[in-house]
């Protein structure tokens, strides 16, 4: 077990309201495995991910790593976010190498690795242009490598499709789902696609509307060596599709 | 080279040398017309003075080596404000940015100091710094400096909050988040703060000029008034012209620089 998150609450405080996002959460995620996490629009699943990345502290409860309470250093858990936010006046390397400059571990040898994944995964004619010379896909696939390079052992990712259209995000995520297999991270996909997130990940979290809460833990038993859309087909795709699609469509 | 692309080239430089051509021909032919006014005395040149005449007392300007010390002056005073408004300008941003109690407590102080008049505070200026260079570049630093702490903190407040998270989530010190993104994020926003500064410098050294002086074109211009010669205000007018033309040539020099190493 990698992960525990034991009785975790959170609120946003502003001028006139409070707004319970997260309700005593508690789960947990195995190394390796492939979380996915669903709920209806605004429940609190980036906030939880914030939560997991440090970005927020807990209001009450906590979050383990293998153990021990999230340190405020290091680089264990990195985060994809929403839109890939690449910086447009970085080359492509140089944002990989984002995540190395801030943790101070810009030695040559990270930066190789950073440069042998980019191209390990296509992307080797573009290490010295700029984000806007890129189409969408390409963009995602370094934001990932940009949260893989320094090297952490969980990776959260939040709709990390959602900018893209139709046909790109199933060529996207059949490649995001084999890079993080190989480079064998442990992923928290959070997104609104039921069908995505049933071809990606091992295990499903469906939340309740907000203050979240988690109402079904579904294990996606699916054959493990298939790629995301080869899982497509499969028979008991559409059983489970249906399974997590009622279990949102029922209020409470 | 494709033949489709030559033509497109072709074109390019034919557009340019039109919009080149016009522009020039503009300018000669207001030249021209002024010239041939002022020469048939359909308007006394006294009132308008002529490009002949303008050229003229340029020369005994610079004869009686009275150009270029008038133009140093200006110049030293115009550079120095423009340079110590953008520095401290920038710096009172970032501190702004730094500490939200600050940028709040700052806050009503800069909307009034933005919206007053600032040639309002001359006559203070003068006799709190003294009747000289100083009350000039303080006029100047005064007129750019609010506009430039708006201007620059209003880019730095408006960084995407998800790159902000991104940093953050990499365990980034407030420190890291400004040199990585912030700052980088808003370079074009600078540099289009410097190109409205260069302007305002110019206003704020005329302005103190017109004030105080002894030397500088701002002077040129009031004494010439005084003594009703205008070709010597319309010399020094035209000088200034040529200036600020000069400055906002040399900042968009440095943006070129800028855009080519980011
Ligand atoms: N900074 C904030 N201040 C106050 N309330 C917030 C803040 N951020 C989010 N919220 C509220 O908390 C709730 C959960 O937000 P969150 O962004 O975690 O939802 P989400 O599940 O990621 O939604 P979506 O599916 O639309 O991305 C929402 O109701 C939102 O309005
Ligand atoms: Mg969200």
């Amino acid at each position: 077990m990698i992960l525990q998150i034991e009785n975790l609450s959170f609120t946003y405080h502003s001028k006139d309201t409070e707004t319970k996002a997260v309700d005593d959460m508690n789960f947990s995620v195995n190394e390796g495995e492939f979380l996915g996490i669903v709920g209806p629009s605004g429940c609190g699943k980036t906030t939880i991910l914030n939560l997991l990345a440090g970005i927020e502290t807990p209001s009450s409860g906590r979050i383990l790593l293998r153990g021990e309470p999230l340190s405020s250093k290091g680089n264990e858990i990195a985060l994809m976010p929403q839109r890939d936010q690449l910086f447009e006046w970085r080359t492509i390397e140089k944002n990989v190498f984002l995540g190395l400059e801030i943790l101070k571990k810009n030695t040559p040898e990270n930066k190789a690795y950073g440069r042998e994944l980019l191209e390990k995964y296509g992307l080797k004619d573009f290490l010295k242009k700029h984000p806007s010379e890129l189409s969408g896909g390409m963009r995602q696939r370094v934001a990932l490598i940009r949260t893989l390079v320094t090297a952490p052992s969980v990776l959260l990712l939040d709709e990390p499709f959602s900018a893209l259209d139709f046909q790109t995000r199933l060529n996207v995520c059949d490649d995001v789902h084999s890079i993080i297999k190989q480079e064998k991270k442990t992923a928290l996909l959070v997104s609104h696609d039921i069908n995505e997130s049933i071809s990606l990940c091992d295990r499903i979290i469906v939340l309740s509307a907000r203050p979240a809460k988690i109402k079904a833990d579904v294990k996606v038993d699916l054959d493990k060596s298939l790629t995301p859309l080869q899982r497509r087909e499969s028979p008991r795709f559409s059983k489970y599709f249906e399974e997590i699609w009622r279990l949102l469509e029922v209020r409470k | 080279m494709t033949e489709e692309h030559k033509k497109y080239i072709k074109k390019r430089k034919v557009r340019k040398c039109v919009i080149v051509g016009l522009q020039a021909g503009i300018l000669l032919l207001f030249i021209g017309a002024w010239e041939l006014v002022a020469y048939l005395k359909i308007v006394d040149p006294f009132i308008i003075s002529s490009p002949s005449r303008i050229v003229k007392i340029i020369g005994e300007l610079y004869r009686g080596s009275n150009l270029f010390p008038h133009i140093f002056a200006t110049l030293y005073e115009t550079v120095l404000g423009f340079l110590l408004s953008t520095v401290m300008g920038t710096v009172i941003a970032i501190i702004l940015w730094w500490s939200p109690v600050i940028k709040d407590v700052a806050e009503p102080y800069l909307i009034t100091l933005n919206a007053l008049p600032k040639i309002a505070l001359g006559p203070i200026i003068i006799i709190w710094v003294g009747a000289g260079k100083a009350s000039i570049v303080t006029m100047a630093v005064l007129i750019c400096i609010v506009i430039t702490i708006i201007s620059v903190l209003t880019g730095f407040l408006s960084v995407d909050k998800e790159k902000i998270m991104l940093l953050k989530s990499m365990k980034a010190t407030k420190m890291q988040i400004f040199a990585k993104l912030v700052f980088p994020a808003n370079l074009p926003t600078i540099i289009s703060v410097l190109k409205i500064n260069v302007g305002l410098s110019w206003v704020g050294t005329i302005m103190g000029e017109y004030l105080v002086s002894r030397e500088g074109i701002g002077y040129l211009i009031v004494y010439g008034s005084q003594v009703f010669q205008l070709d010597l205000v319309m010399a020094s007018t035209v000088i200034l012209c040529l200036l600020a033309a000069l400055m906002y040539g040399g900042v968009a020099l440095l943006e070129k620089f800028i855009a080519k190493k980011f």
